[in-house]
C-alpha cells in the first residue's frame, strides 16, 4: 500500500486520515460541492475512511492472543443481540477497547456491525453503522486511562455515544432521503429519532451499569493470567 | 450448469453494489422503474413466488412514505387540496412516489446481495484487503455457531441445577445475564486456547500461502469488465448532470437527448446482467438436453 519510510509520519497519517481529515471532509462538504453529488460523495468518504483503517491494520502487530480475543468480543456482542432484552454492543465494544486497545474497540464495533447485519439485513447503511460503532470504540481505547479510572465518567461517555450513533446515522438518513444536507432537515430527521436515540443513550447506560464490573474483571483476568 | 451464485464474488458484488449505488444516488424515474423491475424479476427467479412478507415490507414501505410525503413536505407550488389546513402539493406526491420507487428498488438489490453473498464470499473479498482481518472475521463467524451451542449447554446445566421459576420475567432476564456472564469467561479462555494451538503450529512465523474454491473463468472476466464498463458510462452521465431532476418548486419536464437515452440503456443492461446470464446458461442447458 502506501510507502512511507518514517514509522512516526506513518502512524500519525494512518490515525488522522481516517477519524480526523475524512470525517471533517464528510461535514464540510455541503460548502464546496453542489448538494446533488454530497450524497454519494460522503458514503464514498465512509467507505474509504474504513478502507483506511482496515488495510493499515495488516501492518500493525497486534499478536495472535489479542486477535482471537477480538474475534471472540465480536462473535459475543453479536450474540448478545439474539438473547431476549440484551443489547449488548456499543457497552462490549467500549468494554474491549479499554481493555485490548483502541484498535481492538475499533474492529470490535465494525465487525460486529457487519456481522450483526446478516442476521438484520445489509443495506447502504452498514457502512455508516460500522463507522459509528467503531468510532466509539476507538475513542473509548484513546481515553481508556480516564474512562477506567471513574466509573461516572464511563457511564457518561456510554449515554454520548449512544446519541453521537444515533446522530452520524440520521446525517445518512438526511442525506439519502432529500439528497442534500441542510441543517433545517438535519434537525427534522433528529426529532422524528428521538425516542430511539434516548433509547439508544439510557440502553447503553443501563448495559455498562450491570456489564463493567462482570466483563472488566474477566477479561482483567485474562490479562493478568497470560500477561497480554 | 453454473448460476449467477457460482460466478466469482468478485464480479458479482461489483455489479450488484455499482447497480444498487447508482439507483441509490439517481432520482430519474425511468432509470429507477427500470431498476426496481430488474431486482425484482432477479428476485422472482431467485426465490420463486415464496417470501411474502418481504414482498410487503419492501412494497409497502415505500407505498407509506409515498402518501406520507406530501404530509409533512410543504415545498411544492401546485396545491391539490388541503389536509387540516396543510397543503398537499402535485410535486411533494410525485416526489414522494420516485423516493418510494427507489427505496423499494434498493431493498430489492440488496436482499438479492444479501442472498448472493453468503460470509464464505464476503471472506474471499475481504482477503484481498487484509488477510489477518479475514482470519478475525472468519473466526467470529465459527465464533458464533459454538457459542450457540455453548450457551445452550449452559442454559440446560443451568435449568438442572434448579435456578429457574416457572414463567418469571425478572428470573428470567437475571438469568439471561448470568448465562450470557458464564459463556463469556468460557469464550474467553477457549479463544486463549485456540491462540496457544495456532501457535504451537506455527502462526505468524512466516508468509502463509492459502488455497481458495473460487476461480477466474472467461465468464467471470467478461462480467466483471462488462459492469465496469456499462457502470462507468452510466455514472460519467450521472455526473454531467444528464440524469437530474428537479421537482421543487415546480416539476422539471424531463429532457430526453442523445445521453439520457445512452445512460437509460446502459443501466437496463447493467441491471440485467444477471438475467441475461441465467437465460444464457438455460438456453444451453435446454439445447444440451434437447440433443440426448
Amino acid at each position: 500500500m502506501l510507502v512511507i519510510r518514517s514509522e512516526k509520519i506513518r502512524h500519525m497519517l494512518g490515525t488522522a486520515l481516517p477519524f480526523a481529515i475524512m470525517p471533517a471532509l464528510v461535514l464540510l462538504l455541503p460548502v464546496g460541492v453542489q448538494a446533488q453529488y454530497y450524497a454519494l460523495v460522503s458514503f464514498l468518504m465512509v467507505v474509504l475512511a474504513l478502507l483506511l483503517f482496515l488495510s493499515g491494520f495488516e501492518r500493525r502487530e497486534l499478536g495472535t492472543r489479542r486477535m482471537i480475543l477480538v474475534s471472540v468480543m465480536t462473535a459475543l456482542s453479536v450474540i448478545g443481540r439474539l438473547l431476549p432484552l440484551i443489547k449488548p454492543i456499543t457497552a462490549l465494544t467500549i468494554l474491549s477497547a479499554l481493555y485490548l486497545g483502541r484498535e481492538a474497540g475499533f474492529l470490535v464495533g465494525a465487525l460486529s456491525a457487519v456481522l450483526s447485519n446478516f442476521i438484520m439485513g445489509q443495506g447502504p447503511w452498514t457502512p455508516f453503522q460500522m463507522l459509528a460503532w467503531g468510532l466509539i470504540g476507538l475513542f473509548a481505547g484513546i481515553f481508556a486511562k480516564p474512562l477506567m479510572k471513574s466509573r461516572l465518567l464511563l457511564y457518561g461517555y456510554g449515554l454520548l455515544s449512544g446519541a453521537a450513533y444515533s446522530m452520524l446515522l440520521d446525517i445518512w438518513t438526511t442525506v439519502w432521503t432529500y439528497k442534500e444536507f441542510t441543517l433545517h432537515e438535519y434537525a427534522a430527521a433528529l426529532a422524528t429519532a428521538l425516542p430511539y436515540t434516548i433509547l439508544y443513550a439510557v440502553s447503553n447506560l443501563l448495559f455498562l451499569m450491570i456489564f463493567t464490573k462482570p466483563i472488566g474483571d474477566k477479561l482483567m483476568r485474562i490479562k493478568k493470567k497470560y500477561g497480554l | 450448469m453454473r448460476t449467477y451464485d457460482a460466478m466469482n464474488p468478485l464480479a458479482v458484488a461489483v455489479q450488484l453494489l455499482l447497480t444498487a449505488c447508482i439507483t441509490v444516488f439517481c432520482m430519474d424515474p425511468v432509470l429507477l422503474g427500470l431498476s426496481l423491475c430488474a431486482a425484482m424479476a432477479l428476485f422472482f427467479m431467485r426465490n420463486g413466488t415464496g417470501h411474502k412478507g418481504f414482498h410487503a415490507l419492501a412494497l409497502g414501505l415505500p407505498l407509506l412514505f409515498m402518501l406520507l410525503n406530501p404530509l409533512w413536505n410543504q415545498h411544492g407550488t401546485s396545491v391539490l387540496f388541503f389536509i387540516n389546513h396543510r397543503a398537499v402539493t402535485k410535486e411533494a406526491l410525485w416526489f414522494g412516489a420516485v423516493t418510494g420507487i427507489r427505496l423499494a428498488a434498493v431493498l430489492y438489490w440488496f436482499r438479492t446481495f444479501s442472498d448472493l453473498m453468503t460470509s464464505d464470499k464476503l471472506f474471499y473479498l475481504l482477503r484481498f484487503l487484509s488477510p489477518k482481518l479475514a482470519l478475525i472475521f472468519s473466526m467470529a463467524v465459527r465464533n458464533l455457531t459454538l457459542f450457540r451451542q455453548q450457551m445452550h449447554k449452559i442454559q440446560n446445566s443451568q435449568k438442572a441445577l434448579g435456578l429457574y421459576r416457572e414463567k418469571h420475567l425478572i428470573d428470567d432476564v437475571r438469568g439471561g445475564i448470568r448465562v450470557f456472564s458464564v459463556l463469556i469467561s468460557w469464550a474467553l479462555e477457549n479463544g486463549i486456547i485456540t491462540a496457544s494451538s495456532m501457535a504451537a503450529r506455527g502462526y505468524g512465523i512466516g508468509k502463509r500461502s492459502s488455497c481458495t474454491n473460487f476461480r477466474w473463468k472467461r465468464q467471470d472476466i467478461v462480467l466483471l469488465l462488462s459492469a465496469l464498463l456499462l457502470a462507468g458510462t452510466v455514472i460519467v452521465l450521472i455526473a454531467k448532470g444528464y440524469l437530474e431532476r428537479q421537482f421543487y418548486p415546480v416539476i422539471q419536464p424531463p429532457v430526453h437527448g442523445a445521453f439520457w437515452y445512452t445512460a437509460v440503456i446502459a443501466y437496463a443492461a447493467l441491471a440485467l446482467l444477471p438475467l441475461l446470464h441465467e437465460g444464457k446458461e438455460a438456453l444451453i442447458w435446454y439445447r444440451l438436453r434437447s440433443n440426448i
